[in-house]
């Protein structure tokens, strides 16, 4: 029977090799993931959290160790179809925002949907609606340097929605933001769980920790603790 | 199926937001271009005015002519015949107009006025076609009219002039060296060619020649073939036939052949030349579009970690930055081809010539920068497609 688990890892380490120096920054993690689950990862800096983001959405392998999502083995695929999963299974979202700075807001949030091979009609359809979902109707011909760091993350939210994604994953999202705005963005991802969306965010932060439903512990690389918020 | 529309759109969009960038990026391939393209179209040019200039002689490419004595020989030996001129109009293949041409000198009587005209010839029926002269007023002889011996003439404007003052000599009956005939045309005006008035003439029968100028050999045979790759054989049949009547070559064959070799090899050796500079610049202007390309693809590392990560492939950051160098250079062409032509424009206009659009060179232009922008973007845009994503997502500009 095929159960809800969206994410599987299991024994995942990656090691960095600087020439003659190993860095050992994921030394055997696993880790199940269901779907509808809204997960933060805390640890302190170095400790790996990162790296495990970049595993989970397929931007980069691990050393070795299993990695499926969708119950799709991702150690199988070649790097055409990692980048097909980040287009349709993944949705990032990072601390830097990452949005092209020349295209505005609604491009920005077409570009997803470019590489998908969806039609320009369909697409500006889509983008037009994820930004009025996440609340930026009214900023969608601006240019990113034309928006507050809040509205700027709530775009790249919007982005990483773009192809209906079975995992969004944000590193650091309000690493970046006040914490009036961090609130917010934290508020846009509890409104998403809740339509069943599945997350997980790293954070340093353990009032918004606090507001997801799991936290997941990292120290050198290891998990040290893994519980569910009261 | 591989959608190339998308990576065409975001490569324009990206040139288009760095326009001055691009115009400098492709500055090589512009000159380069524009050089070729200037020179190319003046050469064109001066080419249709040489031949235009050797055609309003009346001498095409397709044309033959055959003169009495050896080549280079001094003394000229008179000896072709009209005997000669009528078994080559039967015998040499595609054979379009044969003139035969008699010279002397006229006196021509109309009542007591008296012109002696600059030439008086004898001339077969083709003439008109084959010099590119016909009658302006009243008509030409025929052959018949020449096989026949028919007393008829046609006159120079000069001669008209001269002669009728403003009233017209169509039906005149004139006298040349003693001979009475009949004015039955006046020439085309032919105007002065190289200080000869080619209007001070009278023509008669060629068949006439013995009786009114005194000679029976010809002066200058001139004939035309139906195409210029027909007159090599032509010539081998001319020879043998004429060789096979007098039993030793004592004639000589001139063809506009000579002259266009040598045009044309003048032309050959500068689209050598052009094309050498067209080489050398587009492989400067091309390794300048790779070096920039580099740049720029360092300069966007982030945005390229940035499509990667929301899933753009490999081939979608290859094509783009593919098409980027291919649509630089492309414009770079366009831009060189109008300021190459406005350029050639302009010279040949103070040269009081006419320019040709070099469609060839255009077409070759654009299919160089096609070449030169796929080839020196190849390697930029390999780079880019190859950047691992999160190295390239941690890359600060
Ligand atoms: N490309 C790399 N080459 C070498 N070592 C690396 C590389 N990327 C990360 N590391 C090392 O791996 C370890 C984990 O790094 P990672 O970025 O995952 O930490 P993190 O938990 O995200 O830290 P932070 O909270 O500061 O973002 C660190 O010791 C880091 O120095
Ligand atoms: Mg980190």
């Amino acid at each position: 029977m095929k159960d809800n688990i969206v994410v599987r890892i299991t024994d995942i380490k990656r090691t960095y090799y600087m020439g003659k120096v190993e860095v050992n920054a994921l030394r055997g993690i696993t880790l199940h993931i269901a779907r509808g689950e809204f997960v933060s990862i805390m640890g302190p800096s170095g400790c790996g959290k990162s790296t495990l983001m970049h595993i989970l959405g397929c931007l980069d392998r691990p050393t070795s160790g299993d990695v499926k999502l969708d119950e799709v083995d991702v150690d199988e695929l070649d790097d055409n179809d990692l980048a097909e999963i980040r287009n349709k299974k993944v949705g990032f979202v990072f601390q830097t925002f990452n949005l092209l700075p020349k295209l505005n807001a609604i491009e920005n949030v077409e570009l997803p949907l470019i590489y998908a091979g969806v039609g320009f009609e369909e697409r500006r359809r889509k983008a037009a609606a994820l930004l009025e979902t996440v609340g930026l109707k009214e900023r969608m011909y601006h240019k990113p340097s034309e928006l507050s760091g809040g509205q700027s993350q709530r775009v790249a939210i919007a982005r990483s929605l773009a192809n209906d994604p079975s995992i969004i994953l944000a590193d650091e999202p309000t690493g970046n933001l006040d914490s009036k705005s961090g609130e917010e963005i934290i508020r846009l991802f509890k409104e998403l769980n809740h339509k069943g969306i599945t997350l997980i965010i790293v954070t340093h932060d353990q009032e918004i920790a606090d507001h997801s439903k799991r936290i997941v512990r990292l120290k050198d690389g290891l998990v040290v603790s893994d519980e569910s918020v009261k | 199926m591989i959608n190339l529309a998308e990576p065409l759109k975001i490569a324009y969009s990206s040139i288009i937001s760095n326009r001055l960038r691009s115009l400098l990026t492709t500055m090589g391939v512009i000159i380069g271009v524009a050089a070729v393209i200037t020179l190319v179209s003046m050469g064109e040019g001066a080419k249709s005015y040489i031949m235009d200039q050797v055609g309003s002689w009346g001498v095409g490419s397709n044309s033959i002519t055959i003169q009495p004595g050896e080549e280079n020989s001094h003394t000229i030996e008179m000896n072709m015949t009209y005997a000669d001129a009528q078994a080559l109009r039967s015998k040499v293949n595609n054979l379009q107009y044969l003139m035969t041409e008699f010279v002397g000198r006229g006196r021509v009587n109309y009542g007591k006025k008296e012109y002696k005209p600059g030439y008086t010839l004898g001339v077969s029926a083709d003439y008109p076609f084959a010099y590119k002269q016909g009658a302006a007023e009243g008509r030409f002889f025929s052959h018949a009219e020449d096989a026949g011996r028919k007393r008829v003439a046609i006159i120079g404007k000069t001669v008209a002039r001269n002669l009728f003052g403003e009233f017209s000599p169509l039906g005149e009956n004139v006298k040349i060296n003693g001979v009475g005939f009949k004015v039955i045309g006046v020439l085309e005006e032919k105007g002065t060619m190289l200080t000869y008035d080619m209007d001070d003439m009278v023509l008669i029968p060629s068949t006439l020649s013995p009786l009114v100028l005194g000679t029976n050999k010809i002066w200058e045979m001139f004939m035309t073939v139906n195409s210029e790759d027909q007159v090599p054989q032509a010539v081998q049949e001319i020879k043998k036939i004429l060789i096979a009547r007098h039993k030793k070559e004592d004639f000589h064959i001139h063809t506009q052949q000579g002259l266009i070799d040598i045009i044309n090899n003048i032309l050959n050796a500068m689209t050598g030349i052009v094309s050498a500079i067209a080489a050398i610049s587009l492989l400067v202007g091309g390794i300048g579009i790779m070096n920039i390309m580099l740049v720029a693809v360092t300069e966007r590392t982030r945005e390229i970690g940035i499509r990667k990560a929301i899933g753009a492939k490999q081939r979608d950051i290859f094509f783009q930055f593919v098409f980027e160098s291919v649509l630089i250079t492309m414009s770079g062409a366009v831009i060189g081809i109008t300021v190459g032509t406005l350029a050639a424009w302009g010279i040949m206009d103070w040269l009081k010539m006419s320019a040709v659009i070099a469609w060839g060179a255009v077409y070759m232009a654009c299919l160089v920068a096609f070449l030169v922008g796929t080839f020196f973007g190849v390697y930029p845009a390999m780079r880019a497609s190859k950047l691992d994503p999160v190295e390239a997502l941690r890359f600060e500009a």
